[in-house]
């Protein structure tokens, strides 16, 4: 029964205009990379940048802006237009569903998100060990965000402006305003990834340790995955009219 | 076996009160919930379907509450109202994904069993978006019955259909029912519960106002007080020789325009014709004045 779910999920999402529109933010990735490249820069000139597009365009604006399309449609799509009355009138347990949709969130914001990353470090400085630490930091860190926009699915039929609101503002200025707040920013974990496997050209890219970064994420993802489980179990279907 | 039964339940949303203190229980055969649109009729199938809590009292199938037990979906299915089905799935698609979700071993098998049951063959391969509004509802049907369930309920299940598929529709459900399932569809079309059901709840305004045999449920709307509008050539003659036939209760000349009232939908049917021989009067027309269904089920409720 899981691979039924998978493969209708799958298909609802790639089916989505949007979703496809999303490889192409991908691709600008990897464009800003190649226009970089040809400025011929010097090789600190090359770090310094890649660090930045990795850290504050791939994983601070790419990644989240993808999770959050993704995640918020998995299952905010059906919620939406009522189709998710034919999942939840299965004798299938609320878990599994949720567990699929993540897998699912979180598989399709890795192969849009990951690959992108990993050839845009590769085509601006040559380090592969750099990238590839970005490329799982991107992976890891989309483990977190599947989990917070698909909660945030179940919560809200506006999960989506939500969503973008919480990337923009949490994301991108308070955790970068205050030291204290960036325990919980997604994006402060995955640099904290990809300072601990970029080797050398990832010194000082990230502000926590590996160890607290890797525990502040399995906790939120757990949490999240939990409350939409929950979630889930209690979703009430209305009429159209009422 | 399956039996849905409600206990003093009511449902609200805020401040609006969507259903009030309903009991009632639900055994196999056809069962009819008949009811104006925005009486509530949705919202008792979801709390039967397991798809909403009541707010107060409780729904049950045999002994298990409805709310928060999926594992009853293996003896239900549920054919909601709303069109929407997965656009990019052909309707094979469709249905085996549902067999599958039931863990139903040779799910192939189902499909094929499930879609003759709609006969649905010729268009199973083409994807739903396609699809016309019945083939949308049999395609919904077909995914309900996949798992061969006991217990069917269906939200205005002729919605969208034309006679013929309508006729099919009514035909198969009385072949299941027929076979001891508990089926429960929802209309606001006296007609087609009339056709198909053995027993009818009518529901107005969130309340239950009436239970139970079709044909005596009939008799209480037909009985009502009636009015009609007539139009002939001398309203004035035509009112004196009604009024002077036993069927009818009274007549009103008002504005130019005869209404006349009688407890006897029939009997005046056939009497007006004689009257307005006997007033040389030629009858232009004859109209119910309260026909709709909404004054029926007023009505109902009144009494």
């Amino acid at each position: 029964m899981t691979a039924a779910l998978l493969s209708i999920t799958v298909r609802a999402l790639l089916n989505r205009r949007r979703t496809l529109l999303l490889a192409l933010v991908g691709v600008l990735l990897v464009v800003v990379a190649a226009l970089f490249r040809l400025s011929a820069p010097g090789d600190d000139e090359a770090n310094r940048f890649a660090l930045r597009l990795l850290g504050n365009f791939g994983l601070g604006v790419v990644l989240p802006l993808v999770a959050v399309i993704v995640g918020t449609a998995a299952l905010g799509s059906e919620l939406d237009d009522g189709t998710i009355v034919y999942l939840l009138a299965k004798p299938v347990a609320r878990w599994r569903i949720i567990a699929v949709k993540f897998l699912v969130t979180w598989l399709v914001t890795s192969l849009l998100v990951a690959p992108a990353v990993f050839i845009a470090g590769v085509v601006t400085n040559g380090d592969t060990t750099l990238a590839l630490g970005f490329a799982v930091a991107a992976l890891v860190g989309g483990l977190e965000y599947a989990a917070i926009f698909l909660a945030l699915s179940l919560i809200t039929s506006r999960a989506l402006i939500i969503g973008l609101a919480y990337v923009v503002v949490w994301e991108g200025v308070v955790a970068g305003l205050f030291e204290a707040t960036r325990g919980f920013s997604v994006r402060q974990h995955a640099l904290a990834v990809a300072e601990a496997l970029g080797g050398d050209g990832a010194n000082g890219v990230g502000e926590l340790g590996i160890g607290f970064a890797l525990a502040v994420t399995a906790v939120v993802t757990a949490l999240a995955i939990g409350l939409a489980v929950r979630r889930l179990q209690e979703v009430e279907l209305r009429g159209e009219t009422a | 076996m399956s039996d849905i039964r409600l206990e003093a339940v009511s449902r609200w949303y805020g401040n609006v009160v969507a259903v009030n203190d309903v009991t009632f229980d639900v055994g196999a055969g056809i069962t009819g919930l008949l009811g104006p649109n925005g009486a509530g009729k949705t919202t008792l199938l979801h709390m039967m379907a397991g798809f909403l809590a009541p707010s107060a009292g409780s729904v049950k199938l045999d002994d298990t509450p409805t709310w928060r037990h999926p594992d009853l979906y293996r003896s239900v299915g549920f054919v909601p109202e709303r069109e929407a089905v997965y656009p990019f799935l052909t309707g094979r698609a469709f249905v085996n994904a549902s067999a599958r979700l039931h863990g139903i071993e040779d799910a192939a098998a189902a499909t094929d069993r499930a879609i003759g049951m709609v006969a649905l063959e010729a268009a199973a391969g083409r994807a739903i978006g396609g699809y016309s509004k019945g083939m949308r509802q049999r395609v919904k049907v077909a995914a309900a019955l996949v798992h061969d369930p006991p217990v069917l309920i269906l939200d205005e299940p002729f919605n969208g259909m034309d006679p013929r598929q309508r006729l099919h529709m009514m035909d198969m459900l009385r072949r299941m029912a027929a076979e001891g399932r508990t089926i429960l569809f929802s209309s606001h079309i006296l007609e087609e519960v009339e056709r198909l059901s053995d027993r009818v709840l009518v529901v107005v305004a969130g309340r239950l106002a009436a239970s139970g045999d079709f044909r005596r449920i009939r008799r209480l709307m037909t009985d009502r007080p009636h009015s009609f509008t007539v139009r002939s050539s001398d309203d004035r003659a035509l009112a004196r020789e009604l009024l002077a036939d036993a069927t009818v209760e009274a007549v009103e000349l008002h504005d130019g325009t005869l209404t006349v009232r009688t407890g006897d939908y029939g009997a005046l049917t056939r009497a007006i014709a004689p009257a307005a021989q006997r007033a040389r009067a030629s009858l232009l027309e004859l109209r119910p004045a309260d026909e709709s269904l909404e004054s029926v089920f007023s009505y109902l409720v009144r009494r």
